[in-house]
């Protein structure tokens, strides 16, 4: 079964202790408030999590959330298959 | 008397603790016998012993919600509890202080923070991780969440300090010769103003598991020099002291709580758990003699006051034998009982209640007490809200490992 946007992002309000509204998908890493301590905390669950590899820049390179969102379902399919 | 060339004075306090997460509701809680002390659930997970249950006396609410309002931004995961009281209670004692962004902090201000040990839920957290569900991956931040520093550093770079910034570590007298040491750096004329106390965050499974093997512990809670008294219970949170340079205070118009008039600092040389009278009364002599307290003046004690049956007695011993003819009007608190021992925040916690209680010439009670042990012969503060007629505090705090601090403040004239 496909991942979803929303548990990705329960992950993501989770780890970085951040409030879930606004994990939104045009959000930036700037407007969530996501610093580069942060964004290491929420690489390492999601790596854990789905057992995929992240570059710890993905985030930075994609822009917004929903590039970043769609990047991680991406590998994370790939590598299930 | 002065502690050096140039005086040191108290001109803000912060305290996050079981009592109430600011200066005023800390106060207010142990001024009126409001004790935090209860037993709570420890639950180690699936991958450790079964949950146990035992005293302790805990923070309450969202320490992370209540640090991302009080800063205005947010701190997410990146610091341990132990951390987080410490950035509050800088926050609010430069508040209170008048000192929030003013340029003497970039240029002439230090930070000293005190803690026993370090950032333990960080620790246990990833050692749970490694050893119970064996991953050999441990989450990146572990290392800026445990380092004992991590304090120090969260408060410089949110503050601007950028002067002296370091930890100290003695035990449970760590706040104690965090002010010491920062007090030192303003009498040396390093800085003029210093941020001292400290933090300490140890309530978890196996932590109070080890405090447990030490024998040191209550079944039941805290009765400093009670009859029946069985052992300490384990508090957490933070206090922190703004002191500053007397003449840098007076120009700038700043509001003085109290003068740091005198300090003494010694070690047993002796046992790893058990007190000598000989180490505490070296201690408490040194502070008395340098701040005058000695004279036939009314004198508010804050004892240790761990209620350990060792302790206890030791201290009592202590205090006859450094006030002599005086030592049974002296007015002795023992607010352990209130919030349980804060290991390395005891000391500050206990001076901010210690100072506010001059400030308001009302004692707070020693809670829990049972009745007379004739080893602890004191005029102990035993009603709640009982006034009091001093000016000058003593602040004692002796450590596992026979590390001794005291120190005496005074109420401006």
């Amino acid at each position: 079964m496909a991942i979803s946007d929303d548990e990705l992002l329960d992950v993501i309000a989770q780890e970085a202790l951040i409030d879930r509204a606004k994990l939104l998908r045009d959000a930036t890493l700037e407007d969530i408030g996501l610093d580069s301590v942060d964004l290491v905390s929420v690489v390492f669950v999601i790596e854990e999590k789905y057992h995929v590899e992240i570059a710890e820049d993905a985030f930075a390179k994609t822009g917004n959330l929903g590039q970043f969102l769609d990047t991680l379902k991406a590998q994370i399919e790939k590598t299930k298959a | 008397m002065a502690i050096g060339p140039r005086r040191v004075v108290v001109t803000g306090m912060g305290a996050v603790c079981p009592l109430g997460p600011d200066v005023a509701q800390t106060w207010a809680a142990a001024r009126d016998g409001h004790g935090a002390i209860a037993p709570h659930l420890f639950d180690p997970g699936a991958n450790g012993p079964a949950p146990h249950t035992t005293p302790a006396a805990l923070v309450k609410g969202d320490i992370v919600g209540l640090a991302e309002t009080t800063l205005g931004r947010r701190i997410g995961a990146s610091l341990d509890p132990f951390a987080l009281y410490a950035l509050l209670t800088c926050h609010q004692a430069l508040t209170q202080a008048g000192l929030l962004g003013a340029e003497v902090l970039k240029r002439r201000a230090a930070v000293v923070l005190g803690h026993g040990f370090a950032g333990i839920q960080t620790l246990e957290l990833s050692y749970e991780r490694f050893y119970g569900q064996k991953s050999a991956r441990v989450h990146p931040l572990t290392v800026p969440r445990v380092m004992v520093s991590a304090p120090v550093s969260a408060v410089a770079m949110e503050f601007g300090i950028r002067g002296p910034v370091f930890a100290v570590s003695s035990a449970c007298s760590s706040s104690g010769h965090a002010i010491a040491q920062a007090a030192a750096l303003i009498t040396s004329g390093q800085v003029d103003v210093a941020m001292a106390g400290g933090s300490e965050a140890i309530a978890t499974p196996a932590c109070l598991r080890a405090w447990e093997g030490l024998q040191a512990m209550s079944p039941t809670t805290c009765r400093p020099f009670s009859q029946g008294r069985d052992g300490m219970v384990i508090g957490e949170g933070g206090g922190t002291l703004v002191l500053e340079d007397l003449e840098h205070a007076r120009a700038r118009g700043a509001p003085i709580i109290a003068e740091l008039t005198g300090i003494g600092l010694s070690s047993d040389a002796f046992h790893l758990t058990q007190p000598s009278l000989e180490g505490a009364v070296s201690a408490m002599t040194a502070a008395c003699a340098q701040g005058g307290l000695l004279d036939g003046r009314t004198v508010l004690i804050s004892a240790h006051g761990t209620g350990t049956p060792l302790n206890d007695a030791n201290e009592a011993a202590a205090i006859h034998a450094v006030f002599k003819s005086n030592a049974k009007t002296q007015p002795v608190i023992a607010t352990k009982s209130a919030h349980g021992h804060l290991i390395g925040a005891a000391t500050v916690i206990q001076g901010v209640i210690g100072l506010m209680a001059l400030q308001n010439a009302v004692a707070p009670p020693i809670l829990n007490w049972l009745g007379q042990d004739p080893q602890c012969d004191l005029n102990l503060v035993l009603g709640p809200a009982t006034k009091i007629e001093a000016r000058s505090l003593l602040l004692n705090a002796f450590a596992f490992g026979g590390l001794n601090t005291a120190l005496a403040f005074t109420l401006p004239e």
